[in-house]
């Protein structure tokens, strides 16, 4: 229990409810539930585009194409639905190109030894060309508009997206906490050397952090086309840096082996409050990004500083034990070095 | 250990194993046994093939030629979980911990089989052999003696019939190392064969049944520890053409009168303490010390690149309230680092821009005319003997000795009152090394002051003046006279013999 109430997802959810708290003492329609459902309802993209970076992000990797590869699964998708497919297909046909763009950095990433931020960035610019190519640099407009009734359609006035969006959190998170090669991506990403040398197949790992952080693209693909029901080039353009913005406040260290999905929802609900609470505060659009990338860097900097502080503390406790050992050893002469299993005992 | 026990099949046995790379013979043709419910002390100093050993029985490495066998049976590993499926599991020196992750995941990590049970034997072994710690918490928050009970409780999680424990003491108290020594009893006393790494001889004496001494690449030595003394292994570790050193007539002993070019007083870190020593110009003090024991550490202290270190140090004759390598630098401080690839040298530059490279963060100008880069990487090349085809010509495609020249020149470059070179000579053939000793000799005749770090008694014994031994973190001077390999080896592994003049 104190361990969830240390953890950095927890003092961001804090964050956040203070943030929406403050901002309905200027404004009472902050709480309106249909406020904070649409909140719920425009972080979803953000928050898929998270979850799979979070899976790389935890192998000490970093994928700037995830959000190329979802404009690609996005032009699938329109072409699909365009050519008649039927909703279940389309929506398959998108999650393949995400898993498929995803497996390209994994090969890449894994087994022949790219490094991930140059990886990623050559598939970001294929990923992007790829789909002018495909559509020859127009919009994808003409699209059944029966798809958007799947993002309309509401249970109890909450959208059907959003509790899908709950069921596959609840999902990710029981085979992050109980399966046992999902907990591989942690100790990938804490020591890969020692991972490699406890038998576990380290490159295999990092493949398909990078394939599930692909797959999530497509995924969240969906969803926007769903919710806005054309496909514009710009589709994705700038959503990788929101979603490594979205984990790393959540608590997924760049350094690889820590944070959670939570990380990643609580993440990206976050950075797509700090949106809308400016529109409630009649801040001008133009500021949310600097309110975003300001807010970011005091937690990380905060969380750092905490961080630091500890280890430095266990470091100086170390080093005050060996003193107090050598100088007991000088003072009362040499302990018997081997003792007989009994007398320890 | 009785006789009727080592006549048994070894658990691992190499048979006539040889390791070449590229062009360096490590290995040649070794046989080692390993039996069980034996510790078996591997011995050797640094470039001997120890470690060698060690990643061809743990699957690290394979073999050049030989065979390995396992119960009497030939086997081949290319990975470590190859070997851990032999029952053979290595304990590294420093232990691979996931820091974020917890004490159960961190021993339970990689294991197949059901893991609600293997908790259950994880839990029951750790009781065992008396590893104390809260299965829930992270595995950073761990000591280094409970995470040195980790990989062991790891090991025997995958029924490992030999552990293989590289330097397992080096960073315990002693304390600690009293429990370790009735843990292994305890492992041994089960059965479990034990391969154990250690520089501390007196707890080579202490621990083990049997020792092997290695020496370039063959043993020179092998027997049971209760026909050997500390003095024994220290002979046997020596290397075979040695010589005692001829008395010098040193520079420094003229010294008097002149001011030290650099005087260390009450410098104490995390890792040593209360070091003090002075160099004079034109003198080499030697510094002596099994890897571990603090030496490196101290001269990134003087070199300011521990910031967190106290005490004083003055560089010839001036202190500065803060010191960083810059600022050492320009007060005439030079330090040459043990790993040469890692901070010493820009491997894919021409090797004159590492040369010049010291001279970049010196001075007020902040352009450097290429005519004279070239100019001043020349006039070192042919003063340190340097061979290469051009100035222009990149690090990476030159010999290891002619690397370390460069890092040499480039530390010369600004001409520095006093030098700290750690290892200088590490992984450089004998030719080379003498070469770089010639250099020391050079910078002695022009006054220089010289610090040499080495865990290589006989280098410290062949280009010192004077001698420091750093030993857990003290830093002693051996009295003048005391420059023996003997005297000096004896002072610096954690013999019990007395030292004396």
């Amino acid at each position: 229990m104190m361990r969830i109430l240390k953890s950095r997802e927890f003092l961001v959810l804090v964050l956040l409810v203070v943030m929406i708290l403050s901002v309905a003492t200027v404004n009472k329609a902050v709480l309106y539930p249909i406020t904070l459902i649409n909140i719920l309802n425009s972080s979803l993209f953000l928050m898929l585009l998270a979850i799979g970076q979070m899976f790389v992000v935890l192998t000490r990797g970093i994928d700037v194409s995830v959000g190329a590869t979802a404009g690609l699964s996005a032009v699938i998708f329109g072409f699909a639905l365009n050519a008649g497919l039927p909703l279940p297909l389309a929506m398959l046909a998108a999650l393949v190109t995400g898993l498929l763009g995803g497996m390209v950095n994994g090969l890449g990433v894994a087994f022949v030894g790219i490094p991930p931020i140059i990886m990623t960035l050559g598939t970001l610019g294929a990923y992007r060309g790829l789909m002018r190519v495909l559509t020859g640099g127009s919009w994808i407009e003409s699209i059944p508009q029966n798809i958007k009734s799947f993002a309309v359609t509401r249970y109890l006035s909450v959208p059907l997206m959003v509790w899908t969006m709950v069921a596959v959190v609840i999902v990710v998170a029981l085979l992050l906490w109980k399966l046992k090669p999902a907990r591989y991506f942690y100790a990938v990403g804490d020591n890969y050397d020692g991972a490699y040398l406890l038998g576990i197949n380290v490159k295999m790992t990092r493949f398909w952090a990078f394939s599930l952080a692909g797959a999530f693209a497509g995924a969240a693909a969906v969803v926007f086309v769903g919710q806005i029901g054309f496909v514009p080039m710009q589709t994705g353009n700038g959503q990788e840096l929101k979603a490594i913005a979205a984990v790393v406040l959540g608590g997924v260290s760049l350094m690889g082996g820590t944070g959670s999905i939570w990380s990643a929802v609580i993440g990206a609900l976050f950075l797509t409050a700090v949106d809308s609470m400016m529109i409630f505060l009649k801040v001008p659009g133009s500021w949310n990004n600097a309110v975003a990338g300001f807010v970011l860097l005091a937690v990380v900097v905060f969380d750092f500083l905490i961080r630091r502080t500890v280890r430095n503390r266990r470091l100086a406790a170390r080093a005050a034990e060996m003193r107090r050992s050598e100088l007991d050893h000088d003072g009362a002469g040499a302990p018997a070095l081997v003792q007989t299993p009994e007398a320890t005992s | 250990m009785p006789d009727d026990m080592t006549q048994n099949a070894p658990v691992v046995a190499l048979r006539g194993i040889w390791k070449v790379f590229e062009s360096v013979t490590v290995l040649r043709g070794i046989d080692f046994d390993i039996h069980a419910g034996e510790v078996h002390a591997l011995l050797g100093g640094n470039g001997s093939g120890k470690s060698t050993i060690v990643k061809i029985i743990s699957g690290a490495y394979r073999p050049t030629a030989g065979t390995i066998e396992v119960s009497g049976m030939a086997q081949s590993f290319s990975r470590p979980s190859e070997a851990h499926a032999q029952g053979i599991y290595m304990v590294p020196q420093e232990p691979q911990i996931f820091p974020n992750l917890s004490v159960r995941e961190n021993l339970l990590m990689g294991l197949v089989g059901d893991p609600v049970e293997n908790a259950e034997r994880a839990r029951g072994i750790a009781d065992e052999i008396g590893l104390a710690a809260d299965f829930n918490a992270p595995g950073g928050e761990l000591s280094i003696a409970n995470q040195q009970l980790i990989e062991i409780v790891r090991g025997l999680l995958r029924k490992a019939r030999v552990l293989i424990l590289d330097e397992p003491t080096s960073s315990l108290t002693r304390r600690e190392v009293t429990s370790l020594a009735a843990q292994m009893r305890s492992l041994t006393a089960r059965g479990i064969g034990i391969l154990f790494i250690s520089h501390r001889l007196n707890e080579v004496i202490d621990l083990s049944d049997r020792v092997s001494v290695l020496r370039d690449g063959h043993f020179v030595l092998e027997d049971a520890t209760a026909n050997l003394t500390t003095e024994k292994l220290v002979e046997a570790m020596l290397p075979a053409d040695f010589s005692a050193p001829v008395e010098q007539e040193t520079a420094a002993a003229t010294a008097l009168g002149t001011k030290p070019v650099l005087a260390v007083r009450g410098l104490s870190s995390r890792v040593f303490r209360e070091a003090s020593f002075e160099v004079y110009p034109g003198e080499v003090v030697g510094i002596s010390g099994v890897v571990g024991a603090g030496r490196t550490e101290l001269a990134e202290a003087i070199f300011g690149i521990d910031t967190d270190a106290r005490g004083e140090v003055v560089i010839d004759g001036n202190t500065a309230p803060v010191r960083s390598p810059q600022i050492c630098q320009e007060m005439g401080l030079s330090y040459v680092p043990e790993d040469r690839h890692a901070h010493g040298i820009f491997l894919d530059l021409p090797s004159a821009h590492t040369i010049s490279s010291s001279l970049m963060a010196l001075g007020r100008s902040r352009f450097m005319a290429a005519a004279k880069e070239m100019e001043l990487a020349e006039t070192f090349v042919e003063r340190l003997r340097i061979k290469l085809a051009s100035p222009m010509q990149y690090a990476r495609t030159l010999s290891g000795g002619n690397q370390q020249k460069i890092v040499l020149a480039k530390i010369l470059a600004p001409a520095p009152r006093v030098v700290i070179l750690d290892e200088p000579t590490r992984g450089i053939d004998a030719h080379a090394r003498q070469d770089v000793y010639r250099i020391i000799r050079t910078l002695t005749a022009d006054g220089v002051g010289v610090v040499v770090i080495s865990s290589e008694v006989g280098e410290i014994a062949e280009v010192s003046d004077r001698i420091m031994v750093m030993k857990r973190g003290n830093l002693v001077e051996l009295p003048a006279g005391v420059r023996s390999v003997e005297q000096i080896s004896a002072a610096t592994f954690d013999t019990n013999g007395e030292v004396t003049a």
